[in-house]
């Protein structure tokens, strides 16, 4: 699956960050970088997390 | 095929009794179902997680036309980001954050948190204090008066004004009704203020230059200045009021974070979770919606219970039990979705800093009784003596 971000909608609270370390980070600007966004497996359940826990529903998977 | 009757009870959300201790009224409501109807109140509740989590995400049946619980503030909230839906709520939101975001305020940690620990050295050299006096209000005052630049008349009626600003979201009775002149006040000085009342270099100060470069709209920068105050004072205060009776009331968690740092983020979430500050929210139904297989007709009125969803044993197991290694992340309390709480990267640095230097500073806290007083949004403790610090 693939992991969407809504960028206009993302604030940078970096809960994602946290739930899927290998997944997206925070710049040094405070923008998210997703450092993959095909997942399956092991990464698909932690992009689910990271999903879920953005408070501002910026991200979702396809 | 809808099939289940709607529930209803005849508990009344905003008496007395319930707004001091809603959580036993929170219990029966969330076993009758996940929306009931409250004549008392002319409302749905929405009782449970995913019923609140679900409905927080569907802007489009729940509306944040009528987050409020009269029609005046409604009214009076009309064209903020708060009280708008999309398309439009997104330019105003985003308008919002653009100087309140996490990535707005990286590099405000430091500050925050050496403001915190110097707070809190101070009050353990003293020993006895009022916890929500002396660190509960006087620590979110600081930093947000800071923030945003406030000075003088401004900065000396922020506890009052914040108060207010939430008080008069309740229905109309008379909490509402006496706060309605006080809130009236923080709008109309919202409404005159220019950038050079607030402080050189301030976030506040900010929004205005962004004003005057044409990057925002013309007139809203008071608006702006008139949320994060009337959003981010009262809330904060309880949360962190919240923070220290709950650390007093279980030494046992204290010492987890104690002895684990990098628990201070979770010890926040059970916080959260645990005591939310926000006791009811609304939103109005724009089509007849289907919760647990009852129908709420299009027009009503909703009360969003964060502090009963996060008690919800679908979701949480043993739910009553205050753990700070639970990392409760999904809590309800900041909301979630495109309305999600647009403060909570501020409430983060503000309550992780104080959590941070009570851990290392604190042993434990002795503390006589809690003193609380109904209010109709902010549930919030009014009185907290600590009589003794047992220092680390």
């Amino acid at each position: 699956m693939k992991i969407l971000l809504d960028r206009p909608r993302c604030e940078g609270h970096g809960l994602c960050e946290e739930a899927a370390p290998g997944l997206m980070h925070l710049d040094d600007d405070g923008e998210l970088v997703l450092d993959r966004e095909e997942v399956d497996g092991d990464l698909l359940a932690a992009a689910n997390v990271a999903v879920r826990v953005c408070p501002v529903a910026a991200l979702r998977l396809t | 095929m809808p099939v289940a009757a709607q529930k209803t009870s005849d508990v009344d959300l905003f008496a007395d009794e319930i707004l001091v201790d809603p959580y036993p009224a929170y219990a029966r409501l969330r076993e009758l179902g996940g929306a009931v109807h409250l004549p008392a109140n002319d409302v749905y509740a929405l009782t449970r997680y995913d019923v609140i989590r679900d409905a927080l995400a569907d802007w489009e049946t729940f509306s944040s036309t009528s987050i409020g619980f009269n029609p005046m503030v409604n009214q009076a909230l009309t064209g903020t980001s708060l009280a708008s839906d999309p398309p439009v709520h997104t330019q105003l939101r985003a308008t919002l954050t653009a100087h309140l975001s996490p990535r707005a305020l990286r590099g405000l940690k430091e500050q925050i948190d050496a403001k915190a620990d110097s707070l809190v050295a101070g009050l353990v050299a003293k020993g006895s204090f009022d916890a929500i006096d002396a660190l509960a209000r006087a620590f979110p005052l600081e930093v947000v008066a800071d923030l945003i630049g406030f000075t003088g008349h401004a900065r000396a009626n922020m506890l009052r004004w914040g108060q207010a600003a939430m008080q008069v979201i309740g229905p109309m009775n008379q909490r509402t009704a006496e706060n309605f002149p006080i809130a009236g006040e923080l709008y109309g000085w919202c409404s005159s203020v220019t950038a050079e009342d607030l402080a050189p270099g301030s976030v506040g100060r900010g929004v205005f230059d962004a004003e005057a470069r044409g990057d925002i709209p013309a007139n809203t920068a008071g608006h702006i200045i008139h949320q994060y105050l009337g959003a981010g004072v009262d809330t904060t205060i309880a949360a962190i009021g919240n923070v220290v009776a709950l650390f007093s009331a279980h030494p046992d968690q204290l010492e987890l974070v104690r002895k684990n740092p990098t628990l201070v983020p979770a010890a926040f979430n059970e916080v959260l979770r645990f005591w939310a500050p926000v006791h009811a929210w609304g939103r109005r139904v724009t089509r007849d919606a289907e919760i647990d297989g009852a129908v709420v007709p299009a027009g009503s009125q909703v009360a969003i219970l964060f502090g009963a969803g996060n008690r919800d044993p679908r979701h949480y197991d043993n739910p009553d039990a205050f753990l700070v290694e639970r990392n409760p992340i999904d809590h309800l309390t900041f909301g979630y979705g495109p309305h999600g709480c647009a403060g909570q990267g501020l409430a983060r640095l503000e309550a992780h800093a104080i959590i941070d230097a009570l851990a290392r500073r604190v042993g434990r806290l002795v503390v006589g009784p809690e003193t609380r007083v109904p209010s109709n949004i902010t549930r919030s403790i009014d009185q907290l003596p600590v009589i003794e610090v047992v220092p680390a």
